[in-house]
């Protein structure tokens, strides 16, 4: 018995030391570890949640990778153990030491930890995507190693509100929000002004209840997403706006199984175009349309600007509809040609100013 | 005098033996996890040898880092010694992390409501975690002893309750002027970082929480094997039954039990969140809790071991980032690779049962 075990041992030993050899051998020049100072190499540091979230992770990483492929860069991206600020620096430590000098950070979480970091690594740069570096006192400080990137969302929302309310022409919608911050907020008041627009307008009754605006309080509840839908959809709700990361990719797929019995239902995505996300049966989606922010156009510019070298460090850029920096997908399968020329009407009147979007709470619900 | 002399030292080899035993078997739980963990990393396609360089390089390349391993152990020294104290009076213990979440709840309310001098308001804040950690264990404690409600189900139910109270209370109480989902910035004088300490290890996370956890790990020691309290403890963990015929309250002691291994988990919260953290986020059951039970696991459930095991994780999770940074493994791999290796590394029993097994049936042959 014992004579086996130490014979399988053995055997497991040599199997693996030839593996080690072999994929060292294939493994050599590509590693990752190479000192090749002048080359820029790109790194991310993930918010909460996965790389693959569908949303603000994955719409990063993707501008990421576009550059990377674009300019032949080396990128890398990291997963904090956890979300305070210290987990975020160690990382954005981890990934400066292994000579990547251009890092990216989506989220305002990362508000603190790029204060300190612009300080401490002053030859790395620094793209923060939903806030300003600030030492916990909210009063910006960006320095000219980095660039701060702000979204108009409730622009953003305001045009998915709007086409929902047009698609529908009636009913009840709700919205499921992450974590109760700016931008997911804003999204929210956007969505709502949006859907007040459309019936002042053009005479839509399409309307929210303040019980079905809901913020789950994570990003990554994957259950809790499904599980609020679930009770919305019960209630009569047709569409629910779903800004909320993972949380959201619950309720994209309580959507998708009721489709397939034959409901009514739909989910308005967030970020990212989700259309694929929500496909259920052949080509057909229950993603009505996508509030959508130019994450990964954002990541990319900024990562090309430094290419070109016209970084624009110390700024805080904002991107909103003047810039195409938000609005819906430019292909809708599920809104009629009608509603995406309005969409598309009011898309200009708020790009050159006749039309002006909150973003405060007002009289809105939430 | 000389049968004497030789039984002492008799009893002194034995216990020798004891010792050397248990931390041999944990040794080779970690060798075959770390074994395990080379195996997937192969198993991926990517080399082990450089993984794990970089996986050590990382925790230990530079006395920030070692700080940062330092520091990241620091909760888990708790947490492991809650669930290792509790162990060893036949409970288990799964709701460290709402232990912790309340401990550190109950040390930023302090640290945020009262405005006094550092040496002051640090012991009283401690002392806040530490009371607030074991009241949350009392009550599964004083369930189990009253009404025999399985610990097990009472203090994940707390687990819950735990982050459900933080999720009201912060944002109702201790909000900054803008997030809803986290408390106000822990100020200075509230902290358990300690800015001299701060710059003798280059910048990194470690605080005060490191002495006072190998303050506790003293304590644990000295009350398991040195007072009564301890021997009774233990005694009702070895036999219920034996121990109530021999006039030792069970009960009392359950409750006891439950009440120190939830104050030292209300400890590690303060560790947590106002030391390594500098603040309090809504929404997130830390994991220390359950990482604690593998570490309670590997030490063996002594309170020497517990500190030992800590330290090994936290070179494991500080390292992590780096060997992501600096090889082609992903950081998904990465956590698969950090979990095979805990879960090997927690199977110390199962290596021991061999070990024993084994050893009988050599004994048999002879």
């Amino acid at each position: 018995m014992f004579k086996k075990g130490l014979l399988f041992m053995l055997a497991f030993v040599l199997v693996a030391s030839m593996a080690v050899g072999c994929t060292s051998r294939t493994n050599t020049g590509g590693n990752g570890d190479g000192k090749s100072e002048d080359s820029l190499k790109v790194g991310m540091v993930t918010d909460a949640g996965t790389i693959d979230d569908k949303s603000f992770n994955q719409g990063t990483w993707e501008g990421v990778v576009k550059a990377g492929n674009e300019f032949g860069l080396e990128t890398r991206y990291l997963k904090p153990v956890g979300t305070t600020e210290a987990h975020y620096i160690t990382e954005i430590g981890n990934l400066v030491d292994a000579g990547y000098k251009f890092i990216v950070c989506p989220g305002f979480k990362f508000e603190t930890a790029i204060f300190q970091a612009q300080e401490r690594y002053p030859d790395a740069k620094f793209v923060l995507i939903d806030g300003y570096p600030h030492a916990g006192d909210w009063a910006p400080v960006v320095a000219a190693n980095t660039v701060s990137i702000f979204f108009a969302e409730h622009e953003s929302g305001f045009l998915a509100g709007l086409a929902t309310a047009l698609e529908l022409q009636e009913g009840e919608v709700g919205f499921i929000g992450g974590m109760e911050i700016p931008p997911v907020q804003k999204f929210n008041w956007g969505f709502q002004q949006g859907l007040l627009y459309a019936s002042e307008n053009f005479g839509t009754n399409v309307t929210v209840k303040a019980e079905n605006v809901i913020y789950q309080g994570t990003f990554d509840n994957v259950a809790a997403g499904q599980q609020l839908a679930a009770q919305m959809y019960d209630k009569g709700v047709k569409a629910i706006f779903a800004a909320a990361g993972g949380v959201g990719v619950g309720s994209i797929n309580e959507a998708k199984a009721r489709a397939k019995d034959g409901d009514d239902v739909w989910i308005v995505g967030v970020d990212v175009d989700q259309y694929a996300e929500g496909i259920y049966e052949g080509n057909k989606s229950i993603i009505l349309t996508s509030a959508m922010k130019q994450i990964d156009q954002a990541a990319y510019d900024m990562i090309k600007a430094e290419k070109e070298g016209v970084f624009p460090g110390g700024e805080i850029l904002l991107f909103t509809a003047a810039n195409d920096g938000i609005g819906i997908p430019k292909e809708n399968p599920n809104l009629s040609a009608d509603v995406m020329a309005k969409v598309a009407e009011a898309f200009n009147m708020i790009k050159n100013g006749t039309l002006v979007i909150s973003d405060v709470q007002g009289d809105l619900i939430k | 005098m000389k049968p004497n002399t030789g039984k002492y030292v008799q009893q002194l080899r034995a216990i020798k033996v004891t010792i050397n035993k248990e931390y041999v078997l944990a040794f080779v739980a970690v060798i075959l996890g770390l074994l395990a963990g080379a195996a997937l990393m192969l198993l991926t396609g990517n080399n082990p040898v450089s993984g794990y360089y970089y996986l050590f390089r990382g925790g230990l390349m530079n006395v920030e880092r070692v700080g940062n391993t330092l520091a990241t152990a620091t909760p888990l020294i708790f947490t492991g010694l809650s669930v290792a104290f509790a162990f060893r009076t036949g409970l288990f213990n799964i709701g460290a992390s709402g232990q912790m979440l309340i401990g550190g709840l109950f040390a930023t309310a302090v640290g945020l409501t009262l405005d006094w001098p550092k040496p002051l308001l640090l012991p009283v804040m401690v002392f806040a975690a530490l009371v607030g950690g074991g009241l949350w264990a009392a009550l599964p404690g004083w369930l189990k002893a009253r009404f025999n409600v399985h610990e097990v189900v009472a203090t994940i139910m707390m687990n819950w309750i735990a982050y459900w109270t933080v999720f009201y209370t912060v944002p109702r109480y201790f909000k900054g002027p803008f997030l809803e989902t986290e408390s106000q910035r822990i100020p200075y004088n509230a902290s358990l970082k300690l800015n001299s300490l701060t710059s003798l290890f280059g910048g990194s996370y470690i605080n005060l929480g490191i002495f006072i956890a190998l303050l506790f790990v003293l304590i644990a020691a000295v009350i398991l094997e040195r007072t009564t309290l301890g021997y009774e403890l233990k005694a009702v963990g070895f036999n219920r039954h034996a121990a109530e015929s021999a006039g030792i309250s069970v009960n009392k002691n359950i409750i006891l039990s439950m009440t120190i291994a939830g104050a030292l988990a209300g400890l590690g919260g303060a560790t947590f969140y106002v030391g390594y953290a500098s603040n309090m986020q809504i929404g997130v059951l830390p994991s220390h809790g359950f990482d604690g039970i593998a570490v309670a696991l590997l030490g063996a459930n002594t309170p020497l071991g517990v500190l030992g095991a800590s330290v090994f994780f936290g070179l494991l999770h500080t390292g992590k980032g780096f060997m992501n940074a600096m090889t082609r493994i992903p950081p998904e791999i990465a956590d698969t690779v950090m979990a095979t290796i805990i879960y090997f590394a927690a199977t110390s029993i199962m290596v021991e049962r061999v070990w024993t097994r084994w050893r009988a049936k050599r004994g048999g042959v002879r």
